[in-house]
């Protein structure tokens, strides 16, 4: 038997890289499917996601799914073994079983939001007004010959030892002294942070159904990731409202009851009330998102264009977002799509021009994408997006 | 490795009439064990898709969800990667396996047209992979071996690994009695008749799509030798394939013999030995057939049944005899044909399974047993029929190219009795990768769940089915 050094002969972790990073460019490839994935929605807190991808497959002709296959043990004929989607993993009948191999990919919400930013090409906020808070960072970024025992460097020590024998030509790890030793030191630097406070506001009128709101949920989930690298702290305030409006707990605000009709206004009311009190522009950038199915009161739309006035004297940006779709198959993308006409609120709001002032219809669940990108990637070049200050994508 | 046991389980082996390659037993960590076993050949060339295998492979072997005792390579010497948590006993039986593998793979004759060298053909290919990817870019070597991989088991085993480019058209006289016992009567005149050769492209329905593409496709040098090395591999496989049972039961039937008949086993050993072999031979799961499990049982049936044969003077050679024979000629096929008879396969419980109705596998319950598999049948052979047909043609959908029209465009056939329709999704993406080689369009003939004939036409802006 020979003495292979066996952990220097790792081809396998090339090739698991090289998988790895088709996974990545798979991942990247379907960003605006993978927007609305209900895994990372609800991903609350875990650091790694689990996403399905159909991507991945090596294709090869091979036969349709025939069941069929040989099995022993008891059992009369007829008698019935198994039902669809019941059988085990670890079956392997050769060529037999095509069925549904998903393969699932884990990565890390912060990773996958990263990609998020480099695909949507979304601008650094930028900041608005004085810098207000200053932090201290502690880097570990230089090394010494002297310092504190706790602060030793190891590795450099170790090196430096080596080196002092081997240049005696005894190449080891000797006695140690004072001269091997290296220490790890510390700069001190100068942060300056500021400051967002996000409002989200959403219809919980009756016509807000579950899936609606869902969509309005994973807008705020990859909003509230976009906006907390950038900004030292993100307050959120959520308002929900019907004809009155009311600030609730992040944890109701997905949840809450559907009833009565609608007056977006309300909404309007209470961040600018509560903006005015709590985060005065001067010190804040604010960001407005609402999000309704534009189904207001008639007489109401005149109210929610001057408080959309007004607030934007307050806000770094207002974004409203109409959700409308026919049903559930238009939502997904397998039925037709109609050409659902805009609410009278949009067209209301829309004749407010403003470069930060900005309208997204959504009609399916890839249209959250779409969303990100005209509510976020839009401001830098907001001279060329609008003249009439809003966009409507055709989706 | 250096244990004194292997020699004399070698010598052993050998007396009892196992004649094999020297064998040249590695111990490596279970890293090492899943990277083997996700290559099948450790010293081929890289490819993003062993990554995948062997990610899983390894987060199996880390949670104990499987593990991989062993690993022997068909090559001269023979090459046995034995993992290093494996007990003493466990290793004995190992080795006592490994040897009956190389049996197995020298004197089989399914075996026969393998190279032997093939460990070092494999590190060639690789040398030469790499090669193209700093010339050309790892993308487009990648690109051009997922395309081969696509079609790999679409070789054609019996016309061989080295073939010659099909004549070109010409015309030729050849000669032809006047009539078939002319000689007899003394009327030897031979009438001359033209026969026009090569005149339909390809001359024969072709079934080895990596050959044809590779010799035919207007593609570049590299990507040519790039198709021919994973064809290379293919073969180097296929003989694996088609002889799984009974190649696993062979050196099954060997461990328990010469295990047992090793002297060197202390009582305690003798215990461990008989539990490990206990597992190695159980049923597994319900629904799948465990080839140790299916061949170490049709071999000790036959050798049963042909001792009592020889006994009542019915066979000239004994249960043992039969037994070399067996492992000489057959595979998978034949085996099982041959040998499986009704008595066993109520033994050993074995059925043939599938959907209760008609509607098969389908997303909507369109009856009450829609999706319901049951046991279907305990006949012998339907039980066959289970079990050979997903072993016939390396397991894949029996395509052949059978013309190339004068604009350039292909047709594949996919052949009517064949075990059922088509994966379109797949099949679809397949005819893509083709058509990158072949540039011209591509029609594929085949037919739908109902049976009714379609043709998928792949071209440059698309796929179109038609019925």
């Amino acid at each position: 038997m020979s003495d292979i050094p066996w952990d220097l002969r790792r081809r396998a972790l090339k090739d698991s890289l090289r998988h790895d990073k088709r996974v990545k460019e798979a991942i990247r490839q379907n960003l605006k499917e993978l927007i609305a994935e209900e895994n990372i929605i609800t991903s609350d807190g875990r650091k790694l996601v689990k996403i399905p991808l159909r991507y991945l497959d090596q294709y090869r002709f091979r036969f349709g799914q025939m069941g069929s296959g040989t099995g022993q043990g008891k059992g009369h004929v007829g008698e019935v073994i198994a039902r669809d989607g019941e059988r085990s993993e670890g079956i392997e009948q050769p060529g037999d079983q095509p069925g549904e191999q998903v393969y699932e990919a884990e990565i890390s919400v912060e990773e996958l939001t990263h990609m998020m930013l480099e695909d949507l090409a979304l601008p650094w906020l930028e900041d608005k007004e004085a810098q207000q808070i200053t932090t201290h960072t502690y880097n570990f970024d230089d090394v010494r010959r002297k310092g504190s025992m706790a602060n030793l460097d190891k590795k450099r020590t170790l090196l430096e030892n080596l080196k002092r024998h081997a240049a005696h030509k005894e190449p080891k790890v000797g006695a140690f002294r004072d001269a091997d030793l290296r220490f790890k030191v510390w700069s001190v630097r100068e942060e300056h942070h500021s400051n967002a406070a996000v409002y989200l506001l959403m219809d919980r009128s009756g016509s807000m159904t579950t899936e609606r709101k869902y969509i309005a949920k994973s807008f705020f989930f990859w909003l509230v990731r976009f906006l907390k690298l950038k900004y030292h702290t993100v307050d959120m305030v959520f308002i929900a409202h019907d004809t009155e409006a009311q600030i609730v707990p992040e944890q109701d605000f997905f949840t809450i009851s559907n009833s009565g009709g609608t007056m977006c206004s309300s909404a309007y009311r209470v961040a600018l009330e509560h903006i005015q009190q709590y985060h005065p522009h001067a010190r804040w950038n604010n960001y407005v998102f609402h999000f309704s199915d534009g189904d207001n009161w008639h007489d109401d739309n005149s109210h929610c264009k001057a408080l959309v006035t007004q607030l934007l004297d307050h806000v770094a940006m207002i974004g409203y977002g109409e959700i409308h779709y026919q049903d559930e198959s238009t939502f997904y993308g397998w039925g037709t799509s109609f050409n659902a006409a805009w609410s009278t609120l949009h067209t209301e709001l829309s004749t407010i021009a403003h470069p930060r002032f900005n309208t997204v219809a959504i009609k399916q669940k890839a249209d959250v994408y779409q969303a990100l990108q005209t509510f976020l990637g839009g401001r830098e070049g907001a001279g060329s997006l609008s003249e009439s200050g809003h966009i409507t994508p055709s989706a | 490795m250096d244990n004194p046991r292997f020699d004399e389980l070698r010598e052993l082996a050998r007396r009892l009439g196992l004649d094999f390659f020297e064998v040249m037993f590695e111990v490596v960590p279970q890293d090492i064990m899943s990277e083997i076993a996700a290559y099948g050949l450790p010293t081929r060339a890289g490819h993003w898709s062993y990554g995948k295998v062997y990610n899983r492979q390894r987060v199996h072997g880390q949670m104990g969800l499987s593990k991989i005792y062993e690993i022997v390579l068909n090559n001269a010497p023979a090459y046995a990667f034995l993992l290093d948590t494996n007990s003493e006993i466990a290793n004995l039986l190992v080795a006592a396996h490994v040897y009956a593998h190389c049996d197995f793979f020298k004197q089989n004759v399914y075996f026969a047209p393998t190279n032997r060298n093939m460990v070092n053909v494999a590190v060639e290919h690789a040398l030469r992979i790499d090669e193209y990817i700093d010339r050309y870019g790892l993308d487009r070597v990648e690109r051009v071996m997922d395309i081969a991989f696509a079609v790999d088991r679409h070789i054609d085993f019996h016309k061989g690994l080295v073939r010659k480019s099909y004549p070109t058209r010409q015309v030729i006289e050849r000669e032809r009695k006047i009539h078939t016992y002319a000689d007899l009567f003394g009327e030897e005149e031979l009438s001359l008749t033209k026969v026009v050769i090569g005149d339909h492209f390809p001359p024969h329905p072709e079934k080895d799509l990596l050959w044809f593409f590779a010799h035919y496709a207007p593609i570049e040098p590299w990507e040519r030798d790039v198709l021919e090395i994973i064809r290379e591999e293919s073969y180097y496989f296929y003989p694996q394939f088609e002889t799984k049972i009974l190649n696993e039961g062979w050196a099954t039937y060997w461990h328990a013999e010469i295990l047992n008949q090793y002297p060197g086993l202390s009582p305690s050993e003798t215990i461990d030995f008989s539990v490990l072999h206990a597992g190695v031979v159980n049923p597994g799961h319900p629904m799948s057939i465990n080839p140790y499990y299916l061949g170490y049982h049709l071999l000790v049936d036959v050798e049963r049944r042909w001792d009592k044969l020889y006994a009542a003077g019915k066979s000239p050679i004994t249960g043992r005899q039969k037994l070399f024979e067996i492992r000489s000629q057959d595979n998978d096929l034949s085996f099982l044909a041959n040998y499986l008879t009704q008595e066993l396969a109520d033994k050993l419980e074995l059925f043939a399974y599938g959907y209760a109705c008609e509607h098969g596998p389908q997303g909507t319950k369109k009856c009450q047993k829609c999706g319901e598999l049951t046991v279907m049948s305990r006949k012998v052979e339907d039980v066959l029929h289970s079990l050979l047909a997903p072993r016939y043609n390396y397991g894949v959908p029996r395509i052949v190219i059978t013309n190339v029209s004068d604009d350039g465009s292909l047709l594949l056939e996919h052949e009517r009795n064949d075990r059922g329709p088509l994966d379109l999704k797949y099949t679809e993406k397949t005819l893509e990768y083709l058509h990158e080689l072949w540039r011209k369009p591509i029609h594929l003939k085949t037919f739908n769940n109902p049976g009714e004939a379609i043709t998928l036409t792949c071209t440059a802006s698309g796929i179109e089915i038609m019925k």
